[in-house]
């Protein structure tokens, strides 16, 4: 049984990845401050770990909506293929060159909320932070990247999390349920990572029948439209932007105004 | 060194699982580790002396304590689910187990030690209510010549269903205990029962008081067991048993592989997609690779002064339960 078993691991073995440097380092044998972990936070998983973790996390989502942190798990152990897209698109992009290398983060701590309040009405700036009024949201309960395995890679994905936040303005989408779909479904398009294409198409079952006709008759076609004829909205610097109209920005990336069932953000 | 084949067949499960497995075939590794004498740990014998382990990690015997406690109580809540998900169920047969091999009568006085969320001590109750039961049963069959008023006054005058039966169960973490309570009254639990905060090192009980002493899964988190142990010693009544049920270490080969596999592949993910709590799980499954053997822990029960001191494994050995006595 053992052979049998053998030779059957032997290709998983050289796809596993997880060999190299970090093969003879103990990983957890030492005490706090010298990690030889590649992020702080960071839980190294082996491929079978991930995979349970992939089909958990899809599970758990489906069940309990409210577990935010198993769709971001999902996003983790899914998404390594479409994150290396993503880092690609943005290396290829001037403004996205720069976000990777100065790596800014958007949380309340960084945030000059002060700065953000006193810009013009109808600028990025006034508009994210009604949007977190209204919808009573915080920047900071985005839960940190745990199970990627590449430092570069974390990064991408963190900044994703903390610019869904920016696709609610932008797309003028409330945090209620329809709107989380539509948003998921622009991301779908845009970053290809199977967990905003998961939560795009198994998020509508919970839906009522109502709510699911205006989804796919409107809605659906109108971010799909949007994501494709928008670049990468990761290449995006907001934090340079805050002073830039909505409007602006919104014509500049070619996405049109909300349809009209949709109230704004 | 660890063989080619086991090298070959449990890589795929990541390079720090397999460190880990090359450290546990380490010669005298895990009999070794317990008392702390590693070949390094010679040379500066004073300055580590302080120094044990939190799962694989390396700690400060000070700071195992708050490490352990924050698990508990991070894990409180979903504490019996996950015993469910990840013994598969099975956590309860051990228990029944430990309850039918301590059999015992109604008038026990049981102290359960790390009994946070009560599985022993209700089980404790239960049994004993239903010996109580049967006694009273086996009494009034004995009795023929009983007059109707004699039988009625017989049923009537129960007003103990546990025939002097009581439980206490101490836990040194709120949390725990908390959810100990809350379980209490959901299944209907009021009398006989006490539930006690304290430090299994350090018992707030005086000598001599209980009949036996049970600590289900718990020994394992105390920093130091030797202590626990001395401490059991002294609570009991001579007489008193002492009964200990904790994973321990499997004796068939090929159940050792699929149980580390399960271990360390499954069990953070379960917590994970469980409970949100990935390290608290990794901790647990390092703890048990930790533990002294059967064998070791036996002797060290008898250091505190037990006797008769015999240990019994349950499936294939990944628990065990040791019983011993104070005479």
């Amino acid at each position: 049984m053992g052979t049998l078993l053998r030779s059957a691991l032997r290709p998983l073995r050289r796809v596993g990845g997880l060999r190299g440097p970090a093969a003879d380092v103990p990983l957890r044998g030492v005490r706090h401050g010298a990690n030889g972990l590649l992020y702080p936070g960071h839980i190294p998983t082996s491929p079978l770990q991930k995979a349970l973790l992939a089909a958990g996390s899809a599970g758990m989502s489906l069940y309990n909506p409210y577990r935010h942190d198993m769709v971001a798990v999902l996003g983790e152990t899914t998404g390594h293929g479409a994150l290396k897209v993503l880092r690609d698109q943005m290396r290829n992009d001037p403004e996205g060159a720069e976000i990777l290398q100065e790596r800014p983060r958007i949380s309340l701590s960084t945030l000059d909320l002060d700065k953000l309040r006193s810009l013009p009405e109808g600028s990025l700036g006034q508009e994210y932070l009604r949007f977190l009024h209204v919808n009573r949201v915080s920047p900071d309960t985005r839960a940190p990247t745990r199970f990627v395995d590449d430092e570069e890679l974390a990064y991408v994905i963190q900044r994703y999390r903390e610019v869904h936040d920016m696709l609610h303005t932008l797309l003028g989408m409330p945090t209620n349920i329809l709107g989380e779909i539509v948003v998921k479904w622009f991301e779908a398009v845009q970053t290809g990572l199977p967990m905003c294409i998961l939560g795009a198409l198994f998020g509508p079952i919970r839906l009522s029948a109502q709510s699911l006709q205006v989804l796919v008759s409107e809605l659906i076609p109108w971010a799909i439209q949007n994501g494709r004829r928008a670049p990468c909205v990761l290449n995006l610097y907001y934090e340079r932007r805050w002073e830039q109209p909505l409007r602006a920005l919104r014509e500049e990336l070619g996405i049109t105004d909300p349809p009209p069932c949709m109230s704004g953000a | 060194m660890a063989t080619h084949r086991s090298c070959a067949l449990w890589s795929y499960c990541g390079p720090r699982w397999s460190w880990v497995m090359r450290c546990c075939r380490l010669p005298g590794f895990r009999s070794s580790w317990p008392r702390g004498s590693l070949g390094a740990r010679h040379l500066s014998q004073e300055k580590r002396e302080t120094e044990t382990h939190f799962g694989f990690e390396t700690v400060s015997e000070e700071e195992k304590g708050g490490k352990v406690y924050h698990v508990f109580e991070s894990v409180a809540k979903k504490y019996d689910v996950m015993n469910d998900m990840m013994s598969l169920g099975i956590h309860r047969i051990w228990k029944d187990l430990l309850l039918s091999k301590m059999h015992p009568f109604p008038g026990t006085q049981l102290l359960d030690v790390a009994g946070g969320t009560g599985d022993i001590a209700f089980r404790f109750l239960n049994y004993v209510q239903a010996q109580h039961k049967g006694k009273q049963k086996r009494q009034l069959r004995a009795q023929q010549n009983l007059s109707w008023e004699e039988i009625a006054k017989k049923y009537q005058s129960e007003d103990d269903p546990l025939g002097g039966s009581r439980v206490v169960v101490c836990d040194i973490n709120k949390e725990m205990l908390k959810i100990g309570k809350q379980k209490a009254r959901a299944q209907g639990h009021k009398a006989g029962l006490a539930w006690v905060l304290g430090d299994a090192e350090e018992l707030p009980f005086d000598d001599d008081k209980f009949d036996v002493y049970t600590i289900a899964f718990g020994i394992r988190n105390v920093t130091h067991i030797d202590q626990a142990l001395q401490e059991a010693h002294r609570v009991l009544k001579p007489g008193g048993r002492f009964l200990c049920l904790e994973f321990s270490q499997v004796n068939n080969p090929l159940i050792s592989r699929l149980y580390d596999l399960y271990s360390f592949q499954v069990i953070p993910v379960l917590g994970e997609v469980i409970a949100g709590d990935w390290r608290s799980y990794q901790y647990l499954v390092e703890s048990i690779r930790q533990f002294p053997s059967q064998e070791e822990f036996k002797e060290m029960i008898e250091d505190a002064g037990f006797e008769k001191v015999t240990y019994e494994s349950l499936t294939s050995g990944i628990v065990a339960i040791h019983s011993g006595f104070k005479l």
